[in-house]
């Protein structure tokens, strides 16, 4: 016990670089997330709104898509990703990076990373909107429809605007996820925190202050509870901000990995 | 015909995806004995009636859902062993998945008990029944009911989650692990991570076919 | 008076500084950007339409090499600069080239994906030459002969291949260590990880009993931790050769003749005093195998 509190193997967070170093990489792993989840609420949008098509050939590839991607592990679609996508993409990627963009991203295995990213976390957005979605009491619907509104003009004015303020508790819980997730990317070889956290530990080659392996991932752990916890706060006043205003509210199992049911869903 | 040589491919590397398969199989099965034991633990401290209890459990819960596993899994392996403990692999990378589903799973029964109703607590409590009892007797059974759908999830989720641990310094032989050994020798990837992509959709699958069917006879719809 | 005197120190400071910067600017104008060696030669221009062209045209190679391999490929945390062995030969061959080297990091299991796909154009990270290699890629020649060894803490009982039986090795995914153990070493229980910073990171926490790699990884381990020693014979001889992509002669031949260089001026014995020599109490001389030898030494 006294090994983890003895001061005198918490000297490295001191010495040198070594705290920039760490968080830096942790801003990278951020950075990474809020990315992913842009690009992720896009896709999501899309695959949602294609669940909800008419067409049942099209809702029906649709939720094959979302089920596979759900279905597989994250750290399996990075890897594939890494080892499988086109050079052409890559180097796409590479030239079209900016100069100034810090060194992690001039990998093209950032891009490879993304779009795993990106796979995965939009399948389990669009299952969250289609939960926001459904959730939504159905007199709403049926009212646009007996104002007279069309089946796009209910879902554009009506349904989809309160579904999707719905389901942003839901999201910026799905975010914290995604933090977590990021430290994954470590494994194609992207400086984000881990790869620099392991590089600190090992740099004894050149300083004198030992940086253990068991501290410097405290201190990980530590940056990741800090910034997702801050997160889940903010998740649970905006949904109890919800609960206030509309009298009803979606359903969700506080934090379940991205796995979310509703009264209407089940 | 494609399909042919991709049989093929895995009747080539059989045993070392059959390995792998095991592997994981098995350590989701042990992670998630180990993730109910605490979830169930934790669970009874963030409904008991003592404050304190409850930020016990608080704490634990918001630890061990805000870190990554890959960062826990550093912890308790490589931090532990140079802290002294002789924990292996093995320990460490079930320990780390428990740990961490079981704060998802006492979440999961907490609202499973606040599902049961207050009004049956008060009431076992002033029958004469101690908290211990009402919560073995009365409110526990009736939870687990509501909370097979999530905890099936959480299960899938595992499932999910075992593959980081093959990847990690572990050094497990898990599918994920076994299918990158097997490009290693043969750079043929598509082929690899395709058996793997199997492998993982059919335990997804079969959680998934597990979790209806017991709902189907157990579960209370409210 | 007194204002005369100011102002002509005034003016004589002008003229001297005015000097100085103009001065100062031309030697700016001749010192190329790499600094080093300073315009003496220029590079051969290539044609543009070939491989070579091209990275001149884009100013810069793309090598990979480890990032976690000391002494031939390592980053320091302090500078985020990359060093070592490998990396100095790259810079070498930039060099020769006239342009810049971008250095990426390549772990074991990606270095041929990356020279098959174009991600780097130059592979510099400890790659052992053998047939199976040579099929997916090019080699240059030889460019350091490693031999494989066993590293153990030096209180292990462990003192040789026969004593790995039922003990846990680490060697890295995708390292022709892989299939050396389980040929050499059938009943030992395999370890495989992404990188050998996380075999080192095992056997100093004693989840692993040995490590198998090359001596030279295995000199950059014992650098760092002294407890750590070499044990048994060599393995195997581990012909090192700087990859490139299939096909890519000119490449080949270019890369070829600045190892040539390199080995008959000195400036090899340099780079190895400098990042091996100092360390390990082996004097080398420059390899005299060709690639051809390699490949067969190695099958």
């Amino acid at each position: 016990m006294s090994y983890v509190f003895d001061p005198s193997n918490w000297e490295w967070l001191i010495t040198g670089n070594n705290f920039r170093y760490i968080l830096e990489g942790f801003l990278i792993n951020l950075e990474i997330a809020v990315i992913a989840m842009v690009f992720s609420l896009i896709v999501g949008l899309v695959l949602a709104l294609l669940r909800l098509v008419r067409n049942p050939v099209v809702a029906f590839v649709a939720g094959l898509w979302v089920d596979l991607f759900r279905n597989l592990p994250l750290i399996f679609l990075i890897l594939y990703m890494a080892l499988a996508l086109p050079n052409s993409w890559r180097d796409a990627w590479e030239e079209n990076v900016p100069g100034w963009a810090p060194e992690a991203y001039q990998s093209g295995f950032v891009f490879a990373a993304l779009v795993a990213l990106v796979l995965y976390n939009s399948a389990v957005i669009a299952e969250i909107m289609r939960a926001g979605i459904l959730s939504l009491p159905r007199g709403q619907s049926e009212a646009a429809l007996a104002l007279g509104l069309s089946y796009r003009q209910s879902m554009q004015q009506v349904i989809l605007p309160q579904g999707l303020r719905r389901m942003v508790p839901a999201t910026v819980s799905q975010l914290i996820t995604l933090n977590k997730d990021t430290t994954l990317v470590s494994i194609i070889a992207i400086t984000e925190v881990m790869r620099r956290g392991r590089i600190v530990t090992s740099s004894n080659f050149f300083t004198d202050v030992q940086a253990p392996v068991l501290h410097v991932f405290l201190f990980i752990g530590l940056l990741f509870v800090v910034v997702n916890y801050s997160l889940s706060r903010l998740s649970r006043r905006l949904e109890a901000g919800q609960q206030e205003r509309s009298g009803t509210k979606m359903e969700a199992i506080g934090g379940l990995e991205d796995q979310l049911q509703t009264a209407e869903a089940r | 015909m494609p399909g042919l040589a991709l049989i093929s491919f895995l009747q080539d590397h059989w045993d070392a995806y059959v390995s792998g398969f095991s592997v994981t199989v098995r350590l989701v099965l042990i992670s998630f004995a180990i993730a109910m034991a605490v979830g169930t633990l934790i669970a009874a401290l963030r409904v008991a009636p003592s404050p304190g209890l409850n930020r016990l459990g608080g704490i634990y819960v918001e630890t061990f859902r805000n870190v990554p596993l890959l960062v826990l899994l550093f912890i308790s392996f490589a931090g532990l062993r140079r802290a002294g403990v002789d924990i292996n692999a093995w320990t460490a990378g079930s320990a780390s998945l428990g740990l961490y589903t079981g704060a998802y799973v006492a979440e999961a029964l907490r609202s499973g008990v606040f599902s049961v109703g207050k009004g049956q607590i008060e009431a076992s409590l002033s029958l004469g029944m101690s908290y211990r009892k009402t919560l073995r007797h009365i409110v526990l059974p009736q939870a687990f009911r509501t909370v097979i759908s999530p905890l099936g999830s959480l299960m899938i989720a595992m499932i999910k989650n075992s593959a980081i641990i093959g990847v990690s310094l572990l050094a497990l032989g898990d599918l994920l692990k076994e299918a990158r050994i097997v490009v290693s020798n043969t750079f043929q990837t598509d082929e690899a991570f395709f058996w793997a992509a199997v492998g993982y959709l059919l335990l997804t699958g079969l959680a998934t076919l597990l979790v209806r069917g017991l709902e189907r006879r157990y579960a209370i719809r409210r | 008076m007194q204002g005369k005197s100011w102002r002509w120190i005034l003016a004589v400071l002008l003229a001297a500084f005015a000097l100085g910067a103009a001065a100062c600017g031309d030697d700016d104008d001749e010192e190329p950007a790499g600094g080093g060696g300073g315009g003496e030669e220029t590079a051969e221009q290539f044609d543009p339409s070939t491989t070579l062209g091209k990275i001149q045209e884009r100013g810069e190679i793309t090598i990979g090499v480890k990032y976690d391999v000391p002494p031939f490929g390592f980053q320091n945390p302090q500078t985020d600069e990359v060093e070592g062995f490998d990396v100095d030969l790259g810079r070498a061959v930039a060099e020769k080239l006239g342009v810049e080297p971008k250095f990426i990091e390549a772990i074991s299991d990606n270095r041929i994906p990356f020279l098959q796909d174009g991600t780097a154009d130059l592979i510099l990270s400890t790659m052992t030459i053998n047939a199976e290699r040579a099929q997916e890629i090019e080699f240059s020649e030889p460019y350091y002969i490693a031999t494989g060894r066993i590293l153990t803490k030096t209180d292990s009982p462990i003192k040789g291949l026969k004593d790995l039986a039922g003990r846990k090795v680490c060697t890295a995914l995708g390292s022709t260590y892989e299939e050396t153990i389980r040929e050499q070493a059938p009943k030992a229980d395999l370890r495989l990880v992404d990188s050998y910073s996380e075999c080192l990171e095992l056997i100093q926490n004693g989840a692993v009993d040995a490590v198998s790699t090359d001596d030279v990884i295995l000199t950059g381990m014992i650098i760092q931790d002294d407890t750590l020693h070499m044990v048994g014979d060599e393995l195997t001889t581990e012909p090192y050769g700087a990859g490139i992509k299939k096909g890519e002669t000119q490449m080949v031949e270019f890369v070829n003749g600045v190892l040539e260089e390199m080995k008959q001026d000195g400036r090899w014995q340099e780079i190895y005093d400098e990042w091996v020599g100092q360390y390990v109490d082996e004097k080398q001389e420059p390899p005299t195998m060709t690639l051809q030898e390699a490949i067969e030494t190695t099958s």
